[in-house]
């Protein structure tokens, strides 16, 4: 009785062939999908301190928009962009920063004074002067920037 | 489980048709410069898998092409060894094409009935050689540049039409951001549609007439 031969030359080469083309697909395969995937998981770079202007500028209890130039990296190519955000003190000594970006989907919302309002032209989004939702679809209030004064100068922390 | 699935589609797809036509086809006693051809193609898989991989961060525009390729060897994962395989995996294509060549020389299997086999083999030597080119020039800096001045003069060699030719590869009079696109688009889209087909014909003929036997003394 021959037929009692589990695992013939023929089916081990071919079982080895499998097995070697398998680790040559995840050879290939593992760093494919890091290769990919890679440049998402990279964190944010690190934040830093951005002077955005003088104190001076800010009126009592009224939003101020202010803007700072930082420079990003993405990929290879380093852009110039635009930071920008909206400055409130009630005794020109506390400070807040807001984001001028809406939360619901990310246009830039507002000051109109004579509402006392943030809107945003996107879908009616509104916000008070602290920047709580009031009305519309943006979810949350608008996100804050960290901030500190020195020598009459204001800096968010940002990049 | 896997056996019914396999069944079903088998039912329906006549897949193991083609898996015994091509892969439990009897062949003749052979030695192991029959592989090269396979080491080519095998080659070839890893050239199109690295090659689109690549496509990923790679731009094809002066202002960009040397940055981005910088990019995927310093900061992208594993993208000195997508890049390195891509790399030397060019030329070790052309070494074996050209070692699978002898071996068909060698042994005369380029003889009736596989003269065709044996052309399609030619345009796929040609197709290999052009993907070395015009992918030489890609990652834009001083190596890739200069050499690609010096092979298009030499193309400009060529009797009568040869200043004719050198403008139709460079897309003008100079090397150029011209010259580099399309230098990329000949790269990704000619070559790999002109590869693909040729070795889909190469192959098939492979399999449809069977490989020659060694050839005996005194034939
Ligand atoms: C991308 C390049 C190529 C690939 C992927 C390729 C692939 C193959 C494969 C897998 C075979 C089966 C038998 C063997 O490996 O020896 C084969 C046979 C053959 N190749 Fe190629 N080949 C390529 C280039 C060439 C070139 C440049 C020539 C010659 C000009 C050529 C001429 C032939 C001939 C005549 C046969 C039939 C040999 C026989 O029946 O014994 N091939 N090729
Ligand atoms: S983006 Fe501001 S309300 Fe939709």
């Amino acid at each position: 009785m021959r037929e009692t031969k589990r695992f013939d030359r023929r089916q081990f080469l071919g079982a080895l062939t499998w097995g070697i083309g398998a680790l040559i697909s995840a050879g290939l395969g593992i760093p494919a999908v890091a290769y990919v995937i890679g440049p998402a998981l990279q964190r944010k770079e690190a934040q830093d301190w951005i002077r955005i202007g003088s104190t001076t500028k800010v009126e009592l209890g009224t939003p101020t928009l202010f803007k700072a130039r930082v420079t990003r990296r993405a990929g290879w190519i380093e852009n110039e962009e635009e930071l920008s955000a909206y400055v409130r003190t009630d005794n020109g000594r506390d400070f807040i920063a807001m984001s001028n970006i809406c939360t619901h989907l990310g246009c830039r919302v507002r000051w109109v004074s004579g509402e006392q309002k943030f809107f945003c032209p996107c879908h009616n989004g509104v916000f008070d002067k602290d920047g709580n939702v009031l009305a519309g679809p943006p979810p949350r209030a608008l996100d804050r920037f960290e901030i500190k004064v020195e020598d009459e100068q204001l800096f968010i922390l940002g990049g | 489980m896997a056996a019914r699935v396999s069944e079903w589609l088998d039912e329906r797809l006549g897949w193991r048709k083609v898996w015994e036509a091509i892969f439990l086809r009897k062949v003749p006693k052979t030695n192991w410069y029959y592989t090269l051809g396979s080491a080519a193609l095998f080659l070839a898989v890893n050239q199109i898998v690295t090659g689109i991989l690549l496509t990923i961060y790679y731009v094809p525009t002066p202002d960009h092409a040397y940055d981005s390729v910088q990019f995927i060897t310093g900061q992208v994962p594993a993208g000195w060894l997508i890049r390195g395989l891509h790399h030397w995996g060019a030329s070790a294509m052309v070494i074996l094409v050209g070692l699978h060549m002898l071996r068909v020389i060698v042994h005369g299997s380029y003889k009736y009935p596989r003269e065709v086999t044996w052309f399609t083999g030619v345009f796929l030597l040609l197709a290999v050689i052009g993907f070395g080119f015009t992918g030489y020039l890609l990652p834009w800096d001083q190596k890739a540049f200069w050499a690609t001045i010096v092979g298009t003069r030499i193309a400009a060699v060529t009797p009568l039409i040869g200043d004719w030719i050198l403008r139709v590869m460079r897309g003008g009079d100079e090397l150029s951001a011209v010259t580099l696109a399309r230098f990329f688009g000949v790269h990704v889209w000619v070559l790999p549609a002109a590869l693909l087909s040729l070795i889909l014909v190469h192959l098939y003929l492979v399999i449809r007439i069977g490989i020659s036997a060694l050839p005996k003394r005194g034939e």
